[in-house]
């Protein structure tokens, strides 16, 4: 059935002004462009990664100026699902044989691509929520400490911004649906092979630099051109916007202009970016490493001091509390023994340098590194260890006897779940047979003797072996005694494995 | 009464054919229809009038504005609704997303008046009951509906239509008059078509172009009446009619010069629209 409509009904809709109807447009594109699937897959991947590594990564210890950069790679995956999904977007009049029913419409081309850009500054600004979610919920950890920098921050919602646009751009100029996964092939073509381990200034001509080590240094001596590397960023997406508009027709002086204020962040920021480290950085970052004491604070707890780089004040009773448990275990003088922890860094080759730390001589002087959570705790209490039982950091290091038994049963047998913290402290995570343990300096070595006779004490009640380990202190700390003298000492049976160390 | 289209002298060339020749027209409230064989340059004049392609030589204004300026082109594209020959449609729109979609193209910003005149056209067309469906789940009739709501939507004065009912089956066709009959109470509608009869019925005026110049411009009556005393019905084929074929009766209606003595039968708006195209390459097959 049809019904005949005699007399049209006079709308009531009045038309607004150009700008009005690109915010219009530019709403509708942006429902659109946040449902396609694409998009929704990216976003919902990216999310979850983002759950799921922060329930694993950092251990609950987070150093904010790592957690910065590590939000940056994940927005790559949202920024070409929003390349393509842009790109499809503002080619869908020419796909679908629109071009000359809506030439004839008021809104011109150009405004329409001006609406689309706003559509990818949407998503941009979702990303940026949800980076600033996972900081957030980084930061808001008992355990977080550090800065975190806006900067850096920008990198995500910049580069999601950047692709998207950079999309739009190609639907200017490549006409054909063909252009934006083309793109997007080269993009990822680019990540994967153009920055390679390269740590020249060419890597920051890529949108996410990513850094070579997983060094944690003070915010200060970080060196990266975060500030910008976002200015370069952001010159390079107004660019793109820019120059789309143009592209779909937009000849207005504004736009000309715009084009030319963005040529010019992008020159700056690109220029500024590749500068290398300032003098300034340089000595800092050498006095850091050197003389760490000019640049940090001492605290005194519980009769030892704990000297740290101000950012990691907050961690001084974490590292106390692990000095108390290992000190719990020890008898002799080493129940009552004052330590000095020192934090060490080697920042001289900034982030893509190696970090590895040579042993301290200094009397009962123990490093700790600025990582901390998971693998690293068990690794200091190696570290505390050693230094009460062989007296500093660099003997500790060279122990290749039965002392071994003592320290691991110091550095292991407060934990809760000793065996568990045997194979995280243990180079290839294992409980049996010999192995390297690492610790913040060089690690030590454990024969498969020591490692036999450790696992018995493991398996007895605490108390009996700390009463064992007590009233025999002096003779199990003895140089050159052996693995099968520590059992005997300590109750257990005779060690079978082998008791030699690394030449 | 001032008309809503006004136009003198307007000549468009494509390379070497003249697409447009001399056209002169005025266009007034109601539905006029555009008739004329295929290149006779229907589309290109509908296309200049919606301002879609610029004229090369002569002027016109439509709802009093001049679309040879930005400003007039923007004025007259502001009540101008627009269903091209063959419209294109976003396959994943909803019916309402794809005129929502124009409406805003046609800087309507005011969000909830402008979905309740979606809905109002959408009703107008008779789409209310599918207005959630992606367009690509809709058939030709009801895309060609969902076109013609969005060419309505913003109460245009000046409506054109490029062959709107081509491909639609009888029923769907019906329909369409019904629609275009309402979107011509109160507006001036061009209605470009093969279909005499949609002609016929629909039409208060009546332009006939070919080879780009306007052949007649009057009434349905008027361009009925070109063919009185030049129809006729004979038991054969007449050699001196210019058209001829078998009716169901099994006579044959011709149309030219009656012989003398022919039996004259009422002439029909067809008859007057072949008449006007005499030497025009109009062929109809016995």
């Amino acid at each position: 059935m049809t019904t005949v409509v005699e007399r049209p009904v006079v709308s009531d809709v009045r038309p607004g002004s150009s700008a009005a109807a690109v915010a219009a447009l530019a709403l509708f594109e942006t429902r659109r462009l946040l449902t396609r699937l694409p998009v929704i897959i990216a976003f919902l991947v990216y999310l979850g990664w983002t759950v799921w590594r922060g329930g694993t990564d950092w251990d609950g210890y987070p150093a904010l100026q790592d957690v910065d950069r590590a939000t940056q790679g994940a927005p790559m995956l949202v920024g070409l699902a929003v390349l393509l999904s842009v790109n499809l977007a503002a080619l869908r009049s020419r796909r679908h044989g629109t071009e000359h029913h809506f030439s004839v419409l008021v809104l011109p081309p150009w405004r329409r691509t001006v609406a689309h850009a706003l559509s990818v500054v949407a998503a941009a600004l979702l990303t940026a929520v949800c980076v600033a979610a996972q900081f957030g919920r980084e930061a808001l950890r008992p355990g977080a400490i550090g800065h975190g920098s806006v900067a850096e921050l920008l990198v995500g919602p910049l580069t999601v911004l950047l692709s998207g646009l950079v999309g739009l751009l190609m639907a200017g100029l490549v006409r054909s649906a063909l252009a934006g996964p083309l793109t997007v092939v080269f993009f990822l073509f680019l990540t994967l092979f153009g920055t390679g381990t390269s740590d020249g200034w060419s890597r920051w001509l890529m949108p996410v630099v990513v850094e070579p080590t997983a060094n944690t240094l003070p915010s200060d001596l970080l060196g990266r051109p975060a500030a910008w590397h976002a200015l370069y960023l952001a010159g390079l997406a107004l660019c793109a916007g820019l120059l789309a508009v143009l592209a779909a027709g937009g000849r207005k002086p504004v736009v000309m202009a715009g084009v030319a204020g963005a040529v010019a962040m992008t020159l700056v920021g690109g220029v500024a970016q590749a500068g290398g480290d300032s003098p300034a950085l340089v000595r800092a970052r050498e006095r850091a490493t050197v003389n760490p004491g000019q640049v940090q604070t001492c605290v005194p707890r519980d009769g030892s001091t704990y000297c740290v780089f101000p950012e990691w004040g907050p961690r001084v009773a974490d590292w106390a509390g692990v000095v108390d448990r290992v000190r719990s275990l020890a008898g002799g003088s080493a129940h009552e023994q004052k330590v000095v922890v020192r934090q060490r860094i080697e920042a001289r080759y900034g982030l893509s340098g190696d970090g590895a730390l040579t042993p301290l001589e200094r009397p009962h002087e123990v490093t700790v590194g600025t990582r901390w959570g998971g693998n690293r705790v068990p690794e200091f209490s190696a570290a505390v260890a050693g230094v009460l039982v062989a007296g500093n950091e660099k003997a500790s290091t060279s122990i290749c006897d039965g002392r071994m038994v003592t320290v691991m049963w110091l550095a292991v047998g407060w934990e809760s779940d000793p065996v568990a913290a045997l194979r995280r402290v243990r180079l290839d995570d294992s409980a049996t047979g010999s192995a390297l343990v690492l610790q913040p300096t060089n690690g030590m070595y454990m024969t498969d003797a020591q490692t036999e006779v450790l696992r018995e004490l493991l398996d007895r009640p605490r108390g009996e072996v700390t009463a064992r380990v007590r009233s025999h202190w002096a003779e199990l700390t003895e140089p050159k005694v052996t693995a099968a003298r520590a059992a005997a000492l300590l109750g257990v049976k005779a060690p079978e494995g082998d008791d030699k160390c690394l030449d | 009464m001032t008309p809503t289209v006004s136009a003198s002298g307007l000549s468009l060339r494509y390379g070497g054919t003249r697409a447009l020749d001399d056209v002169s027209l005025r266009l007034t409230g109601g539905v006029t229809g555009l008739l004329g064989p295929n290149g006779a340059g229907k589309t290109t004049l509908l296309r200049v009038l919606a301002t879609a392609l610029p004229a090369d030589r002569g002027a016109f204004t439509v709802l009093g504005h001049d679309p040879g300026t930005a400003r007039g082109r923007q004025e007259v594209r502001r009540r101008l609704g627009y269903l091209p020959q063959t419209p294109g449609f976003h396959p994943d729109f909803t019916a309402f997303e794809f005129v929502d979609y124009v409406a805003i193209l046609k800087e309507m910003t005011d969000r909830a008046a402008r979905h309740r005149e979606v809905r109002r056209v959408l009703d107008e067309v008779g789409l209310a009951d599918v207005r959630g469906k992606r367009i690509r789940k809709l058939s030709g009739g009801m895309r060609q509906r969902v076109a013609l709501g969005a060419a309505l939507v913003g109460d245009p004065g000046f409506l054109v239509l490029d062959e709107p009912t081509v491909g639609l089956d009888p029923e769907q066709r019906m329909r369409f008059r019904e629609l275009i009959a309402g979107a011509g109470e109160g507006r001036t509608v061009l209605l470009s078509t093969h279909q005499t009869e949609d002609v016929a019925m629909l039409c208060h005026r009546v332009l006939v172009m070919a080879g780009g110049r306007v052949r007649f411009e009057g009434t349905p009556a008027e361009l009925t009446a070109r063919a009185a005393g030049r129809v006729w019905s004979s038991k054969e084929r007449d050699p001196g009619a210019k058209a001829g074929w078998r009716t169901g009766t099994g006579a044959f209606r011709n149309v030219g010069d009656p012989p003398d003595g022919a039996e004259l039968v009422e002439p029909t708006l067809e008859d007057g629209y072949l008449l006007t195209l005499d030497g025009d390459a109009v062929e109809v097959a016995a």
